[in-house]
């Protein structure tokens, strides 16, 4: 009984939220967020110490941290200042598309997964991986090859090595829960933990640059890494890379929508008894998906070694678990990862620009990361809020435009 | 982990039944994993008593010596602790993940608390409160709000660990915090003075109360309408309505029980230790994610899940004996066994006996 039930439950709850619905709910959640982010910055802003000059006073109350300058800055300041005339390419608007790069490809990764209805948490471990065997990949290669010609034969076959040693090590969980039925949510998240620790052993040991006080390889040389074009190159961003980002969202919303293997993925994840029955190797499905959502972390990994930093270096900042938060704002459509993953971009850049101009620590990403999945997670809780506030629907408009596909698909959180 | 190649084997014969597994033999799996790590153990002790110059020898002296059990106590606090808290959840149809998160969180208020107040158990006392708050806030978002369990802990999860490194940013401008004073251990006289046993008889309060708190919940479950009305909406939430009981309301119940539990195991790891520390994972550093799997290695069962915690953690109190005394294994290999052996475990124990209704939001009619 509960397997038909639950189907349905399944199939009723996916009508109900239709494309709109879901990107009001996305929209509510981020705005929510940034307001729970605002208050926590105030009383923040009452537990730390600073001179009666530097505080700003609401209501009569004194505050260290003033809410409005820290979201200025971090949404201003994030845009690199569009309307103080001073806008400048390789300003932080470049830090912004660098981390949107990223972001879309450990979104994407998240998401491929959740529409299978598989938890892959391990994207940060399938990142890290990639990111080593990359650095190691493309040092090894680049002394075979030199100038121009090396950076158009290196970068595909730095991106090509990260996402074959991401795949292989996304499909360890993938094999774990298809053969010996080994949850994925916590085979990932031990996995996050052997990659930092195996990448700690073999860079502070035999791949550590001997020249160099810091656990990392060695530097790769300039033509290994991506090109800066137009603009961005101090802040180490590259359009080249932001390139392919987006064509790696139009090649995963194509495989998803328009073939058999999207098919499976989707079927599995909406009703994976119904897609048993009808012929899918749910087995190999689940480590299909699996292991092209380690390739896609693993390619995060690439892009953060030949586009960032130009070696590797332990401890890698935690994009893995930011793509958890993209994915689910965008409901598991590529689509709509490309604009979540410019939003937590934005979200990201700015909160060093408020770090720099207010004290305010950057950790508070963190808390928006986790705030935000929570709000979406419960769309039960907008639609009673809808209910009590009729006029609630205006003012999502200017994100309803794009896309506009979102949301009568997608396996999403059920199962 | 002398073990390996025969916990493979099993693993082959247990998939190639995969289709026909019955709850026994899940159990016998559990059993020959559980026997097999004795067996395995008592091995290595004759071979460490007939030859102890040898590499047996060093890890029987490891094995049996009072320091290891003394380390393996203290390191299961947290994740007993935990794991218990994950039972009263996930018995009661609310899988929790999201304990890792209240670990970190009771584990930096702990601190917080103890160093404004000077008191070590106010301490205690705050961290427990703070984790029980953010229990009771994935309690509305899942069982008032039915948003999907796994996703609403992983964010209690992420808010934690971005909200207490942020914390202690804002009050100490360190992630880390400073220390407080700790508590003294408490000796029973000539108990103590036992050889090996005698770790369990001087030991922090924390270590009492974890003993205290595996046998509570083992009465709790077994002996009490309470424990029969958990099961009952884990497992058949319709007959549970039916008979009178909300089931809501014990939903409600068990996750702020578990949020209680898992805010002791926290604020007993920081308190322990007298500091937070909250770079990277933080001081708890995945203890949360090994609960779960210690209480399904235990089936649900607060004695098990104690037992299968020692396991854990008597591995990593061996692998710091066998650091110290300088076995040739690199450090940073070393630390990541406990969570090499979560998987082996979870890939052999496999799908297990998940309470019927765990994962689904339960509608009262009206």
């Amino acid at each position: 009984m509960s397997a038909a039930d639950r189907a349905r439950d399944a199939l009723s709850r996916l009508v109900d939220a239709s494309a709109t619905e879901r990107i009001l709910i996305s929209t509510a959640a981020l705005v929510l967020s940034i307001l729970i982010g605002a208050v926590l910055v105030l009383v923040a802003g009452r537990m730390t110490t600073c001179t009666a000059g530097e505080a700003v006073y609401y209501l009569g109350m004194g505050f260290c941290y003033d809410p409005v300058v820290v979201f200025d800055r971090l949404f201003l300041g994030a845009l690199g200042d569009p309307f103080s005339g001073s806008w400048s390419p390789n300003g932080q608007f470049a830090v912004t598309l660098r981390e949107t790069t990223l972001l879309i490809f450990t979104g994407l990764s998240v998401a491929l997964a959740f529409r299978a209805g598989i938890f892959n948490i391990g994207t940060q471990g399938q990142m890290v991986v990639g990111a080593l065997a990359t650095a190691l990949g493309v040092l090894w290669a680049s002394s075979l090859v030199s100038g121009a010609l090396g950076t158009v034969v290196l970068i595909p076959f730095g991106l090509l090595v990260g996402a074959v040693f991401g795949g292989l090590y996304g499909a360890v969980p993938g094999l774990l829960k298809a053969y010996a039925d080994a949850n994925e949510v916590i085979t990932t998240i031990m996995l996050n933990f052997i990659a930092t620790g195996v990448a700690l052993y073999l860079v502070s040991g035999i791949f550590k640059d001997p020249e160099s006080a810091a656990n990392q390889t060695v530097p790769l040389p300039e033509f290994a890494q991506f090109p800066a074009l137009l603009f961005g190159g101090r802040q180490d961003f590259s359009i080249v890379a932001l390139a392919f980002g987006l064509l790696a969202i139009a090649a995963l919303y194509y495989v998803l929508e328009h073939t058999a293997f999207g098919y499976d993925v989707r079927t599995s994840g909406v009703q994976p008894e119904a897609a048993e029955y009808g012929g899918v190797d749910a087995k190999r499905t689940v480590v299909a998906s699996l292991t092209l959502s380690g390739a896609l972390g693993g390619i995060a990994g690439a892009m953060y070694v030949m586009m960032v930093l130009g070696t590797f270096q332990t401890g890698i900042p935690s994009y893995g678990f930011d793509g958890i938060t993209v994915s689910i704002l965008a409901g598991n459509n590529p689509l709509g990862v490309g604009i979540a993953a410019l939003l937590f971009g934005v979200l990201k850049s700015g909160t060093t620009v408020v770090q720099f101009a207010t004290d305010v620590p950057p950790q508070l990403v963190g808390v928006l990361r986790g705030l935000i999945i929570l709000f979406v997670a419960m769309p039960e809780f907008f639609r009673l809020m809808a209910r009590g506030l009729p006029g609630t629907g205006s003012k999502s408009k200017a994100v309803a435009t794009d896309g506009g596909t979102a949301g009568d698909r997608g396996g999403e959180t059920d199962e | 982990m002398s073990d390996t190649p025969t916990d493979r084997d099993d693993t082959d014969t247990a998939t190639e039944n995969a289709d026909s597994e019955s709850f026994f033999e899940r159990y016998t799996t559990r059993a020959l994993v559980a026997g097999v790590t004795v067996a395995a153990v008592i091995a290595l002790l004759l071979a460490g008593m007939l030859f102890p110059d040898s590499l047996a020898g060093t890890l029987s002296d490891a094995l049996t010596s009072r320091n290891t059990l003394a380390s393996a106590l203290r390191l299961s606090v947290p994740i007993a602790f935990a794991a218990l808290g994950g039972i009263f959840a996930e018995k009661s149809g609310v899988i929790n993940i999201g304990l890792e998160g209240l670990l970190i969180i009771s584990a930096f208020s702990a601190i917080y608390v103890a160093d404004i107040t000077g008191g070590v158990w106010i301490g205690f006392a705050g961290g427990v409160v703070a984790s029980t708050l953010l229990a009771a806030l994935f309690a509305v978002v899942t069982i008032g709000f039915r948003a999907d369990q796994i996703i609403a802990g992983l964010a209690v999860w992420l808010i934690a660990l971005g909200l207490a490194p942020f914390a202690s940013q804002v009050i100490y401008g360190s992630p880390n915090t400073p220390t407080v004073a700790t508590t003294n251990s408490i000796t029973v006289p000539v108990l103590a003075d036992l050889p090996f046993f005698g770790a369990l008889f001087s030991a922090s309060p924390s270590v009492y109360m974890l003993f205290a708190a595996v046998f509570g919940s083992w009465y709790v479950f077994e002996r009490t309408a309470f424990g029969r009305w958990i099961r009952a909406s884990g497992e058949n939430p319709k007959a549970l309505d039916t008979a009178g009981v909300s089931v809501t309301r014990v939903r409600y119940a068990a996750v702020l029980i578990s949020g209680v539990l898992a805010g002791m195991g926290g604020a007993a790891l920081s308190l322990d230790l007298g500091q937070f520390t909250g770079n990277g994972p933080t001081m708890v550093n995945g203890k949360g994610f090994i609960a779960i799997v210690a209480y399904l290695f235990g089936n649900y069962n607060p004695v098990g899940a104690f037992f299968s915690t020692m396991l854990f953690a008597g591995l990593d109190a061996v692998q710091t004996v066998l650091q110290l005394q300088g076995i040739g294994i690199p450090r940073q290999l070393i630390r990541i066994t406990p969570f090499v052996v979560v998987i082996i475990v979870l890939a052999l124990v496999g799908r297990t006996q998940l309470p019927e209704a765990a994962g689904e939001h339960y509608e009262t009619e009206d």
